[in-house]
């Protein structure tokens, strides 16, 4: 099992370092995610494996939002177990169901909760949330009620109202999943040109063939972790046994 | 996600700041339960109507949010009427109506997050002292009105899922999935409310 060298990602401005040591989650006598230590600082990780794997745990594990009942995690040297409001000013998380993500009825003030949870100054919100639509192509979105727009426009929405808090690192959770093949390639250039880092949970194997790293869990274990195409071609051949 | 119960518009009620409507609504509240007269809460309830003219949402939303409210008065002040007397009976519709009608008036015409910003004002006070979360009530409050109608969309869905498969409509094969996907939702919603950094910092708590 090798691990690419990260110093040959595009531009290491928005790196983030990752560290799990020996980490590890276990509900109600059930592993979910076996201890494990790992280090990660690539701009581009995708975690790819079969559903109940593990994978979203994995995810939600570096945002704070599970915290390791075994090891720790860090992110940049701080504990998502002690420090997670901290942590989450720099880790965006976004979900799978943008339902479950918009949390207020209209696009503007759901981008504008998180902006007020930080602190900024309440006459810069409106100029920040216009700014991070527009330049996600969504501008004419701002007045918009969430329950009237289409899946694609949804998941965009709920992906610019983690934007517009500027996260070095941005935790994705099957964001294309509910998407038609439109708005996947929407999310998938939205992510390409992400400035911040990007962790990408899915089972969309061409979303993150040009990653830089890729890790394939299995019953709760990082099983691979390799280049895109090592770790694709390996998980392929197993789920073809 | 269904519609949710804010109605954009550009009236006058919408124009209004989203504490002076709930301040009224509170006053309102109290003062249809200080009295008994009809003289005096029939003009309360005909200005809650007035309230909804005033906000004019769409006439098949409007239908839709008052049918529940209806039957509900219609059932209590008609078990007021045979308990203690068709006066009675009038007293608890009108005062009912009364409420209803200004609320339903104040979540048509304010958005969720000045709902939520208003809350926090008016709680400031006890907040400061220290006896109260303002931000975390306020939350709770605008999540409320947010999952009302994500309910009743649930509700249809199960309603129409088990119809397709030929089953009656019974309460219990209804309420159990939905207490289930309500649950699940609000463990989602949760967790995304956290992801986006709240309860913000604060200095001294």
């Amino acid at each position: 099992m090798r691990h690419p060298d990260p110093s040959t990602s595009a531009d290491n401005a928005a790196v983030v370092t990752v560290e799990l040591d020996r980490a590890g989650v276990v509900i109600d006598g059930r592993t979910i995610i076996a201890p494990t230590t790992l280090t990660l600082k690539e701009r581009r990780i995708g975690v790819i494996g079969a559903n109940g794997s593990g994978k979203s745990t994995f995810a939600r594990l570096l945002n704070g939002l599970v915290v390791p009942t075994t090891g720790a995690v860090r992110i940049d040297g701080l504990d998502t177990a002690r420090e997670a409001a901290k942590i989450r000013r720099s880790v965006g998380f976004v979900f799978q169901n943008p339902d479950n993500q918009i949390v207020f009825p209209i696009i503007a003030e759901d981008m504008a909760f998180g902006l007020k949870n930080s602190g900024l100054a309440k006459v810069e919100i409106p100029t920040r949330v216009t700014a991070e639509l527009a330049r996600l192509g969504i501008a004419h979105l701002v007045e918009r009620a969430s329950h009237s727009l289409s899946g694609g426009e949804k998941q965009l929405a709920a992906l610019a109202a983690v934007l517009v808090m500027r996260p070095k690192l941005v935790v994705f959770d099957e964001p294309t999943t509910l998407l038609d093949l439109k708005n996947r390639n929407r999310i998938r250039a939205v992510i390409d040109a992400l400035a911040a880092s990007a962790l990408v949970v899915t089972h969309d194997l061409d979303l993150v063939e040009r990653f830089d790293r890729v890790l394939v869990i299995e019953d709760g274990r990082i099983a691979a972790d390799d280049t895109p195409r090592a770790a694709i071609a390996w998980y392929r051949e197993r789920a073809a046994a | 996600m269904t519609a949710p119960l804010y109605s954009p518009g550009d009236s006058l009620l919408h124009r209004a700041p989203a504490s002076a409507k709930l301040a009224g609504l509170v006053v309102l509240g109290t003062a249809v339960f200080l009295t008994a007269d009809l003289a005096l809460l029939l003009p309360a309830a005909l200005a809650g109507v007035l309230l909804l003219a005033i906000v004019r949402p769409p006439r098949a939303r409007l239908t839709r949010q008052l049918a529940g409210s209806a039957i509900l008065i219609g059932l209590v002040a008609l078990i007021a009427g045979l308990s203690q007397g068709w006066h009675q009976a009038a007293v608890v519709a009108l005062r009912f109506s009364a409420i209803v009608l200004a609320a339903l008036a104040v979540t048509l015409s304010t958005r969720a997050a000045d709902m939520l910003e208003a809350i926090e004002a008016l709680l400031a006070p006890l907040d400061r002292r220290g006896l109260v979360d303002s931000a975390r009530i306020a939350l709770a409050v605008s999540l409320v009105l947010r999952f009302v109608p994500d309910i009743l969309g649930h509700y249809r869905e199960i309603r129409e899922a088990q119809a397709a498969r030929g089953l009656d409509a019974n309460p219990l094969a209804l309420i159990v999935p939905l207490v289930v996907r309500t649950l699940k939702d609000a463990d989602d919603i949760a967790a995304a409310i956290e992801a986006r950094g709240f309860p913000p910092d604060r200095p001294g708590r």
